[in-house]
């Protein structure tokens, strides 16, 4: 078989099945459903039930129908007591979450949750205004007519209010998880070529294998853990959004957006995977790591800041140039799509600079790494490294 | 057979390697000999081509050896370098498979030499779970596996309890019958006189001594002679032509010559024949003949 084939496989199959991946995936695939879920799961009491008691407890049932009927997706159950006292003791005992007296005070635990708040004062205001109308002499029937509204009709500019919110939410989850994946898998490639340097088994290797095969088998193998974990979070994540119903509709051209982010992760991981690999191979052991790889580090930070701008101001100019420019692109771009309409253009200009970037990114650091991973001992300077590619 | 032609390497303003040539016929086993720092990792890794020289070359069958000859050859570093996190016999395998061999093949070959190194009972543990000796038997699995028709091994026997000596022994002398050339380096001198066909001395990059151990004595032998003679007078060896190198008049443990006075002589000599003239004349002589000297001796005498 290929070498750089079998390269790859051992990658996959023995980091695959250590605990660490393992159960990285499966807490990873939990949390993203927990998240995806979780706003159902915190507003999930959209269900109340409302004691009243007082002479305006009639009428106000029959409005709190209606309004809970009216658009709003609260439903809202009554129990009704003969006194103040009985209903205190309902809202005590968690019978009902607030309790309306004499169409005067809302008796309730702590605060009453806002969606029913504002149904309440509408429906008190609604029974009041009524009742002074009538004592001022005005028809009951007449009074009723005029209190039937209809509600105003939505006009947004951006699509609805409601997809605005969830694209910018699905913006923000995909920065922050473009950011984390790529920082892990590329960690593991600068680990794993210092596993291979510091233990000298590259010494053995490389009389079999060609640098570049060891190099690039190395870097698909992660990189399919690596896509693989993106693709389970991405699965679970809109599966778990839809089965609880946490995001009712999903907008449109969300697996267009999926499929979008599954390339510039590809194409990031591309680009900082060899810069990560190129300079792991200049240090011999795993604690002289972390500080090299600082600046590499430090570059994947701004653009994952510049990202989470994105959000915010997707048409910016640092944000709709950075979106552009390799290797901000890969984390930049993928949130502006999420949240607007990009040019068409735009997206296939930067998608083909990164190529550009990632392809020159692999060449120079293959060539770094070829030099610099039999050299064991003192830290290889950057200047020697680069000299002796040539 | 493997060439070693005039190789040169320099760090700096260090010279490494100066001129370092040898030969390894299909079949041989070669000890390489020599002090600490002398190039003989330096020799092997470029062998390897895991390191490249400043001049000179390596051919193996005629041919100038490239990465693709190389693949073939079989290789044990100096610093040992296995995945820590990888089981026994999946390890063996996996290089075996990039040497090139089908997966059944290295699965095959690795049973085979997991038997023969006394590793069944850990195939299945992941390497840093082993004891150093354990893992240094992986190291030469690995270096073994694809079948390799030249064997380069980096002091393959340090490290090693007496019978994974015996072993590797026994592995190696298998491979040289089998036509591979074997070139091992070692600081157990006794070792290498045992096994080897021919062995050679570096020192300081160059080669300073060469052929079977039978040659290297006797180019080094003429000079010592060691007489025993019993019923002598005392001081009588203060007549001998040459220079005394050693004298005892204590017989070797479990000799008895009865009640004459024993003396032994290891001389060299400037006149053997007169040597032995005055030694009859002393009295008996038991012993008169060239020393023979052991490897470790001829080292101590090349190198100094």
């Amino acid at each position: 078989m290929n070498a750089m084939a079998l390269v790859a496989r051992r990658e996959i199959s023995v980091r695959g099945r250590t605990k660490g991946y393992r159960y990285g995936l499966l807490v990873t695939a939990v949390l993203v459903a927990v998240l995806a879920a979780l706003p159902k799961l915190l507003g999930g009491a959209s269900d109340y039930t409302v004691g009243l008691a007082g002479p305006q407890a009639d009428r106000l049932q029959a409005v709190l129908a209606a309004q809970a009927a009216h658009g709003t997706d609260l439903s809202i159950k009554v129990k009704r007591y003969a006194d103040e006292a009985a209903a205190r003791k309902a809202v005590a005992g968690g019978d009902v979450e607030a309790a309306v007296v004499d169409n005067a005070t809302v008796i309730s635990k702590t605060v009453v949750d806002q969606g029913l708040s504002v149904v309440l004062d509408t429906v008190h205001r609604m029974v009041a205004t009524e009742e002074n109308l009538t004592s001022a002499g005005l028809d009951p029937a007449k009074v009723g007519q005029a209190q039937q509204v209809r509600p105003m009709t939505e006009v947004t500019l951006n699509g609805s209010g409601e997809d605005a919110t969830v694209r910018s939410g699905i913006a923000m989850i995909i920065v922050i998880i473009l950011f984390m994946l790529l920082i892990q898998v590329c960690t593991w490639v600068a680990m794993g070529v210092v596993e291979e340097k510091s233990s000298r088994i590259v010494e053995i290797l490389l009389t079999v294998v060609r640098p570049w095969q060891l190099l690039a088998g190395k870097t698909i193998g992660i990189g399919v853990l690596g896509l693989s974990q993106l693709v389970v979070i991405a699965g679970v994540g809109l599966a778990a959004a839809q089965i609880t119903g946490a995001v009712p509709r999903l907008p449109d051209g969300t697996y267009g957006l999926v499929a979008g982010v599954v390339v510039w992760f590809l194409l990031g991981y591309a680009f900082y995977a060899a810069m990560f690999a190129a300079i792991a191979s200049l240090v011999s052991r795993q604690e002289e790591l972390s500080g090299v790889l600082t600046p590499a580090t430090m570059l994947m930070m701004a653009a994952y800041l510049v990202g989470f701008v994105a959000v915010q101001s997707p048409d910016g100019t640092l944000t709709h140039v950075l979106s552009i420019v390799p290797p901000f692109s890969a984390m930049v771009m993928p949130v502006r799509s999420a949240v607007i309409e990009v040019p068409l253009w735009e997206t296939a200009l930067a998608m083909g600079l990164m190529v550009v970037a990632a392809t020159a990114v692999l060449l120079i650091g293959g060539r770094i790494y070829q030099r610099a991973v039999l050299r064991t001992g003192a830290r290889v300077r950057w200047r020697e490294a680069l000299a002796s590619a040539s | 057979m493997l060439e070693v032609d005039g190789l040169r390497k320099r760090y700096g303003d260090t010279v490494a390697l100066d001129g370092v040539s040898l030969t390894v016929r299909a079949g041989e086993m070669f000890g390489f000999v020599g002090a600490n720092g002398a190039g003989k990792t330096t020799t092997m890794r470029i062998v390897m081509g895991v390191l490249s020289a400043d001049a000179g070359e390596v051919r193996w069958r005629g041919g100038k050896a490239g990465f693709e000859t190389r693949r073939r050859f079989g290789y044990m570093p100096e610093e040992r370098g296995l995945y820590a996190k990888m089981r026994v016999a999946e390890q063996i395998e996996y290089f075996g498979k990039l040497g090139g061999m089908s997966a059944e093949a290295a699965q095959g070959s690795a049973g085979a030499l997991i038997e023969r190194l006394g590793l069944a009972e850990r195939r299945g543990d992941d390497v840093d779970s082993l004891s150093l000796g354990n893992q240094q038997r992986v190291q030469l699995a690995v270096a073994l596996i694809h079948e390799p028709e030249v064997l380069i091994l980096d002091e393959p026997f340090s490290g090693l309890d007496p019978i994974a000596v015996d072993a590797l022994a026994g592995v190696l002398t298998e491979r040289t019958a089998a036509g591979v050339p074997v070139v091992f380096s070692s600081h157990q001198l006794d070792l290498v006189e045992r096994l080897c066909d021919s062995v050679g001395i570096i020192k300081a990059g160059r080669m300073v001594a060469g052929g079977t151990v039978a040659e290297l004595r006797a180019r080094e032998s003429r000079k010592r002679l060691r007489i025993v003679v019993t019923g002598a007078e005392p001081g009588w060896a203060d007549r001998l032509p040459g220079e005394i190198v050693a004298k005892t008049d204590r017989p070797p443990d479990g000799q008895g010559h009865g009640s004459e006075r024993y003396e032994e002589v290891i001389l060299t000599p400037a006149d053997d024949q007169e040597a032995l003239r005055l030694a009859a004349q002393a009295g008996r002589v038991q012993h008169f003949g060239w020393q023979e000297p052991s490897l470790a001796e001829i080292f101590r005498e090349v190198v100094a």
